[in-house]
């Protein structure tokens, strides 16, 4: 039965998307002086988006100031010589403008959207910010005091621990390794002059793209990046590159995250990917599709989920950056079954390695991604996402325009080197967050050696 | 739950002037989102609003069913019957729904409220057919195999944990619940006590079921490139032969008398749990109305007035100011079928005394209603609504959900114009007096702490 409704998949799917192909003209792409433009036309509502990509993130953070990067973007709103952060706050949110940043450690992403009607008050006053932020010392106290109380709550919401102390654990030694957002420590050190200096290297030094939406009224930020931001100089055009090459395990390696008072444990297993490690984008995708992909169907969810009923929620991704990559396999359950848990991913990362995967996975999952593939253009701030990404890792429009025919010539011999390359147990680090009393004996009817560590390192 | 779309179409007439290129959208759907509608002789509803931007669409399933119908010892039900809902039916067994939906790219959930239970698929257009089908043949001859139901059952303890016991917010707002709405259908939690999950059984939920999972119950919202009429004429092929409830109606009327929804707080009250963390979080809650009371719609502007968005009232007097008390708060005005809860909520930060706090908030609320509400305020809130309606719009799933919404609560989709006119005319004095009449109203104060005593279980 089930091949059977496959096949009807696979053939419904063959059916000409033309409509997406007229997605590909919508793209427009040009130069403000030496401002790179995208420009993506929208009549649809009277609303606008505007990304500003800056081609470098958190790897311009001090080593001693881990956070630095993030920071400073998150308090451009806090005042100006002319305009307090109560006016500026006031000031935007009163036309509903929609605005926030997001730093990656390769690159970082101030993004504003709104009612058309209110765009050159709003992009004039965002300019404004970018030259003109003071960072008050008192403000800049009050905000580190937040971000510090926020951190140390962290261990109320188990997953985001243990998806920040993984990081840190498997990508350990490399540039990726500290969190984006900083440590406790890191933000302690931040001063005023380091948040004007970063201000002053991301306006005048660094690469900037614009992504824009909306109706041809856009285009009229032309004269205020121009003149109100001052970007345009062929001065700002670094690019951030930053190629590290781990030596890979050979053996898991465990480590037990304490954390008191837990009766779950949380689970992540993966590792870095090195630079040259699985360039195809395509491959890795369909790969992180078969075993943790999409809803109930996933390896990874059947097996633990729907046959075992050991978790409610988990999933698998293998992606990359332009320099890196990670692999992360995430669940949870309760404390006694987390062997088992373990014992499932291990057979399925096993059958991944040695290419024993039963192959009705790969055509399920091939045919997800291709079938998933017009979603990519129905909002238009998803789809400016994805431009900037593609831009970002220095991959043309036409690769991401073309993904889903070369998903289609993709055979399940094609992608089981990947399978077996990013998905072996044996270069895995496998992080565990929950209690340590409970725990430590459980662990250890599996492993000879667990490193205990207190989630207290990870803040 | 709250309405998440609220709707602001003074705005919109200003924009139906403009000329809008469309894709391939007629021009008249800026000023209407152009919903065609069907009603099935056994009481179907089915809402279509098509989209031919991108080859895709979402369907949305609402039923009127929801933790206030259960009774006691089933609380919780409603909710494992939900999940249950995906587990196989007798022409698609198990495996089969998720693995078409799924392998088609598309993906599936759903959610349980107290008073409502919705499923959603997004999916390409080209298979709008089958997805009729499955939901035809779910709808009507769900399977509940007992070794499924197990395995659910286990499933749900682990989503218990999340949501509840480790989670110091969780447990919060479940307390918060069962207080302020003590003795009525929604004091209590829609996942259910712990006791009552481990003793549902298949009989329970096949009676859930059957009350309540039939087609006059439901209401059906396509969304996305597919042509209105081919879908009705698919829809009464598959769900028209499906016999409509008996008795569900009086059954209902029963249920939702107003005297089962009297709520009994008169008096402030202050509520100490134990948790987890380190830092107190607190929940400052008040009585509400109901959702299709008009003072509802002032409510939910009094509330992003104070809590909504960086320089929100609250935000500025508790967090963005010399000597912040707190790391985060908001406001949210629940609003259900039959009742309410108007609620402020936020974290204190380290050093910070939870008594001298509290005393500090009863304080400012004192003089709230006259410096937080203003003209600037209120057009600021109605200005952030208008572009919220536009993002939530902006997508089939979104329009579906939103329209959806409106014929279940409103018993007419049309009604968003409605809300239109209300948000429109909406004056500062109606909100100032809103706001009084709440503030002055008896509270319960709840908060969480490891510092607070651990009750005996």
């Amino acid at each position: 039965m089930r091949y059977l409704l496959l096949s009807l998949v696979y053939f419904v799917t063959i059916k000409t998307f033309s409509k997406e192909v007229v997605q590909q003209e919508r793209v427009q792409k040009f130069k403000w002086k030496n401002l790179e433009v995208v420009y993506l036309k929208d009549n649809q509502y009277p609303t606008y988006n505007v990304s500003i990509y800056f081609a470098d993130g958190a790897l311009s953070d001090n080593r001693r100031r881990t956070g630095e990067t993030s920071q400073m973007f998150s308090l451009l709103t806090s005042g100006t010589r002319r305009f307090s952060q109560k006016d500026i706050l006031e000031n935007l949110e009163f036309f509903g403008t929609k605005y926030g940043s997001n730093v990656t450690h390769e690159y970082s992403v101030f993004s504003v959207s709104g009612l058309t009607k209110d765009i050159v008050p709003t992009m004039k006053k965002v300019c404004h910010l970018f030259q003109d932020t003071t960072f008050s010392r008192r403000i800049l106290s009050r905000e580190k005091h937040l971000s510090i109380s926020k951190l140390k709550s962290i261990v109320n919401n188990r997953g985001s621990l243990a998806t920040r102390a993984f990081r840190e654990i498997s990508l350990k030694g490399t540039p990726y390794e500290k969190p984006v957002n900083g440590k406790l420590k890191g933000i302690r050190k931040i001063k005023r002059r380091d948040l004007v200096r970063k201000l002053d290297y991301f306006n005048n030094k660094v690469l900037k793209r614009i992504y824009l939406s909306g109706s041809k009224d856009v285009l009229h930020l032309k004269k205020i990046f121009l003149n109100d931001c001052g970007w345009g100089s062929e001065k700002a055009k670094f690019v951030r590159s930053k190629k590290f090459n781990k030596t890979l395990r050979k053996k898991p390696q465990v480590t037990l995250v304490v954390i008191p008072q837990a009766n779950q444990a949380q689970i992540r297993i993966g590792r870095y990917i090195n630079p040259g490690e699985s360039n195809d984008i395509e491959k890795l995708k369909l790969s992180s599709e078969i075993l943790g992909g999409r809803g109930l169907t996933s390896l990874m969810m059947s097996e633990l989920r729907v046959k075992r009923g050991l978790i409610y929620s988990g999933g698998g991704n293998a992606s990359k950056q332009k320099d890196y990559g990670r692999v992360v396999l995430s669940t949870y359950t309760r404390n006694e079954k987390v062997i088992e848990v373990l014992d499932v991913l291990e057979d399925l990362l096993f059958k991944a390695k040695t290419g024993r995967l039963d192959k009705i996975h790969f055509e399920r999952s091939k045919k997800a991604v291709i079938g998933a593939y017009p979603f990519k253009f129905e909002r238009t701030d998803d789809f400016l996402g994805r431009l900037l990404f593609y831009d970002h890792i220095g991959k043309s429009y036409s690769e991401f325009f073309n993904s889903r025919e070369k998903i289609k010539r993709l055979s399940y011999d094609s992608i089981k080197p990947d399978l077996k390359r990013v998905f072996d147990w044996d270069k895995m680090e496998i992080v565990i967050l929950g209690s340590g009393k409970i725990l430590k004996k459980i662990l250890k009817k599996k492993f000879k050696k667990v490193r205990v560590i207190s989630y207290k390192n990870y803040l | 739950m709250r309405l998440q779309f609220l709707v602001y179409f003074l705005f919109l007439l200003l924009f139906s002037c403009q000329s809008f290129k469309k894709r391939s959208i007629p021009s008249s759907s800026l000023v209407n989102i152009n919903v065609k509608k069907k009603v099935l002789s056994n009481g179907l509803r089915v809402l279509v609003i098509e989209n031919p931007n991108v080859p895709i669409f979402s369907y949305y399933t609402f039923f009127d069913v929801g933790g206030r119908y259960e009774r006691k010892g089933t609380t919780g039900g409603t909710h494992f019957l939900e999940h249950m809902m995906f587990k196989g039916s007798k022409n698609y067994p198990q495996g089969v729904f998720d693995t078409f939906i799924e392998s088609s790219g598309g993906s599936t959930n759903a959610y349980t409220s107290f008073d409502s239970t919705v499923y959603y698929e997004n999916l390409p257009s080209e298979v709008v057919d089958k997805v009729i089908s499955m939901e035809a043949d779910r709808l009507q001859n769900l399977l509940l195999i007992p070794e499924s139901v197990e395995k659910e059952r286990s499933v749900i303890r682990e989503e218990r944990k999340l949501r509840y016991e480790n989670s110091p917010r969780g447990k919060l707002y479940l307390t918060m619940m069962q207080n302020v709405f003590k003795k009525t259908p929604y004091g209590g939690s829609v996942i259910g006590s712990i006791a009552d999950l481990e003793a549902l059984t298949v009989e329970n939920l096949s009676s859930f079921y059957k009350t309540f999972y039939t087609p006059d119950n439901a209401i059906i919202v396509i969304a996305g490139d597919v042509d209105a009429s081919d879908i009705f004429e698919k829809v009464e092929d598959s769900f028209g032969s499906i016999k409509p409830s008996q008795g569900l109606e009086n059954y209902k009327k029963r249920k939702d008398h107003p005297r089962n929804y009297r709520l009994l707080n008169k008096k402030s009250k202050n509520i100490k749990i134990y948790g987890s963390n380190t830092k107190p979080i607190f929940v400052m809650a008040y009585n509400g109305v109901p959702i299709t009371n008009r003072e509802g719609f002032v409510l939910d502007i009094l509330s992003s007035i104070l809590g909504d968005g960086e320089s929100s009232y609250y935000r500025k007097m508790f967090v963005k100011t010399k000597k912040p008390f707190l790391s985060s708060v908001g406001t949210w005005n629940y609003t259900l079928k039959h009742g309410g809860v108007f609620y402020i909520s936020g974290e204190l930060l380290p050093g910070v005394s939870l008594n001298k706090f509290k005393r500090k908030l009863l304080r400012a609320n004192r003089n709230l209603c006259n410096r937080a509400i203003t003209e600037r305020s209120l057009q600021k809130t109605k200005n952030q609504y208008l572009v919220k309606y536009f993002d939530n719009i902006s997508s089939n799933d979104g329009v579906a959900h939103f329209i959806g919404l409106r014929e279940l609560f409103f018993g007419d989709y049309r009604f968003y114009k409605k809300e239109l006119k209300i948000y429109q005319n909406m004056k500062l004095d109606a909100v100032k007096r809103a706001c009084h009449k709440i503030i002055n109203k008896s509270h319960i104060f709840l908060s969480i702490w490891n510092k607070h005593r651990k009750r005996k279980k």
